[in-house]
């Protein structure tokens, strides 16, 4: 712990756009209590994209339930816009690695989900949305059911309904992850479009090596239980960025690095959930 | 829509497929018991003939549509109820822990107790006329509405209300947008069941006094050998029981349009 007990933690921090400042998460199993995350600091510029990388069970997808306000941490404290934020629920977007599409909405209904729960009518919220369905490709499936669309198409929508009510940060949570490697590559060269667009914040988790060094300025390797921070990656590779780019000489480099950092990782320490 | 009727012969013919066979053991079975009470020379008032009781059908159109009105709107108004009072129980139910302890026993001993043993005492409690029947329909209805509606409310997936706490929702907003749309194939579930119990539920109140209705109408021709007469209005029963059961099923076909327009691929 780097702060000590009783030092309060500031109500106003630098201007990245989300802070994590030593976060742990303790949970209880069987009684017993055990380290979720451990003292994990974090930081997203605006604009920027960041990777968070780790072996399943890093308390990746933890880390980002906290970001969105869905979980308090133990210790440590949040910023977004540079402000403490106890309450976030609402302020960022967050997309899993489900669709969660509602099956009983159209498409057009449910990427206006956000902006109807914000009390937007939903004659303006579709309108809104319908200006973006060709860019999203979903432009002739608007009234079309979720359970027709392919595992792409449902992604896309699910990504509209993220950004729809624009959000500063995103939280993206292995979002490809049952994607087929075809269409895995061609929705990352979409994505990095669209941002590119958007100048938001992303932060994605994954488990692809690949896939975080070709979409993200940085990247956060983290350890097993318990979750911690082992290396920030900076991706200095030219933007934008081309598919061809995976088999040039830096990127195999950096990828060669980042996995000899995520198999020399340490066992997990017999100190484990005692604290 | 010319090149659009090709689906619909298609449809038809399969429509017709379906209902085939079923006719045919129907028409078979009456044929036989035709038959037999023919050969036999069964008397009437034992087990009237197909064709008799097709003629009481008729002959007594005016009295059976009459008891059949009755019956009909007892059935009616105590499934209305039941669906008011299950539904607005099951939303409680699913809301809060503390309602769930505290109602859930009532709603499962309420089956418990026989409706045969409470049937009369509503009768000196609220006498006879429409009231007594309408609360022993609602009472053998409301059940099944309940436990399935409660079931369907708490079946939401945790990370789709995660989502919607994500967007900032409030409970209630989850509850309109969520839980209340998946609960509703669970929902009609239960009306189905609730409607074939509503008719059963309708004539044993009815058996138990009253002045018209088809229950009524059974009762008073039994005792006068007018067995066809029984066998009538239970033919009117039936298809009035299978119309108002269909009658589910095409609202909820109506209400749950993303179920039934997934398209489903066939060969072809």
């Amino acid at each position: 712990m780097k702060r000590v007990a009783g030092d309060a933690p500031a109500e106003v921090r630098g201007d990245a756009k989300v802070r994590v400042e030593g976060v742990s998460k303790y949970m209880l199993q069987h009684g017993q209590p055990f380290a979720v995350l451990q003292d994990v600091n974090l930081d997203a510029q605006a604009g920027e994209f960041v990777s968070l990388i780790g072996p399943s069970g890093c308390g990746k997808s933890t880390l980002l339930n906290i970001i969105a306000g869905l979980e308090q941490p133990s210790s440590g404290t949040l910023y977004l816009n540079g402000r403490r934020a106890e309450q976030r629920l609402g302020t960022v977007g967050y997309m899993q690695q489900k669709d969660l599409l509602l099956p009983w909405r159209n498409v057009l209904d449910n990427v206006i989900l956000g902006l109807e729960l914000r009390g937007m009518s939903r004659r303006l919220a579709r309108a809104r949305a319908l200006a973006l369905m060709e860019q999203f490709g979903l432009k002739g499936f608007e009234t079309a059911y979720p359970d027709t669309l392919s595992g792409g198409m449902r992604q896309r929508a699910a990504f509209l309904r993220t950004v729809l009510p624009e959000q500063e940060v995103f939280l993206l949570d292995e979002p490809f992850g049952a994607l087929d490697a075809l269409n895995r590559a061609r929705i990352h060269e979409w994505l990095l479009g669209l941002w590119e667009t958007l100048h938001k914040t992303i932060v994605l988790v994954t488990h692809d090596v690949d896939e975080a060094i070709f979409l993200s300025d940085r990247m956060y390797v983290m350890t097993a239980r318990p979750g911690r921070v082992q290396l920030v990656q900076v991706i200095d590779l030219p933007r934008p960025r081309r598919l061809e780019m995976v088999t040039t000489a830096p990127f195999v480099a950096l990828k060669a690095q980042l996995l000899a950092a995520l198999r020399q990782e340490p066992a997990a320490e017999p100190r484990d959930g005692k604290q | 829509m010319a090149p659009r009727a090709a689906p619909y012969i298609g449809r038809l013919r399969r429509l017709i497929g379906s209902w085939v066979p079923a006719a045919l053991i129907v028409l078979v079975l009456l044929g036989l018991w035709e038959g037999y009470v023919r050969l036999w020379a069964v008397p009437k008032w034992l087990l009237p003939a197909p064709s008799v009781i097709a003629m009481t059908l008729v002959v007594s159109r005016k009295l059976l549509l009459d008891h059949t009105l009755v019956t009909f709107v007892e059935v009616v108004v105590g499934f209305g109820l039941s669906l008011l009072c299950g539904v607005l129980l099951a939303c409680g139910i699913a809301a809060s822990r503390t309602l769930e302890r505290a109602l859930y026993p009532f709603v499962i001993a309420s089956q418990m107790v026989p409706i045969i043993a409470i049937a009369p005492l509503l009768l000196i409690w609220v006498g006879y006329g429409l009231t007594p029947k309408v609360i022993v329909v609602a009472l053998t209805a409301f059940f099944p509405i309940v436990v399935n509606m409660v079931d369907g409310l708490q079946s939401v997936d945790p990370d789709v209300v995660n989502l919607l706490r994500t967007m900032g929702a409030s409970r209630w907003q989850i509850f309109v947008k969520v839980q209340v749309p998946t609960s509703l194939p669970f929902l009609f579930s239960g009306l189905r069941v609730a409607m074939a119990v509503s008719v059963i539920g309708a004539i044993i109140g009815e058996w138990m006094g009253s002045s018209q209705g088809l229950g009524y109408l059974m009762i008073r021709s039994k005792p006068q050998f007018l067995t066809e007469r029984v066998f009538a209005a239970i033919v009117v029963l039936s298809v009035m029981g299978v119309a108002l059961f269909v009658l589910v099923g095409v609202i909820e076909q109506l209400a749950i349009p993303w179920r039934h327009n997934a398209p489903r691929q066939r060969s072809l």
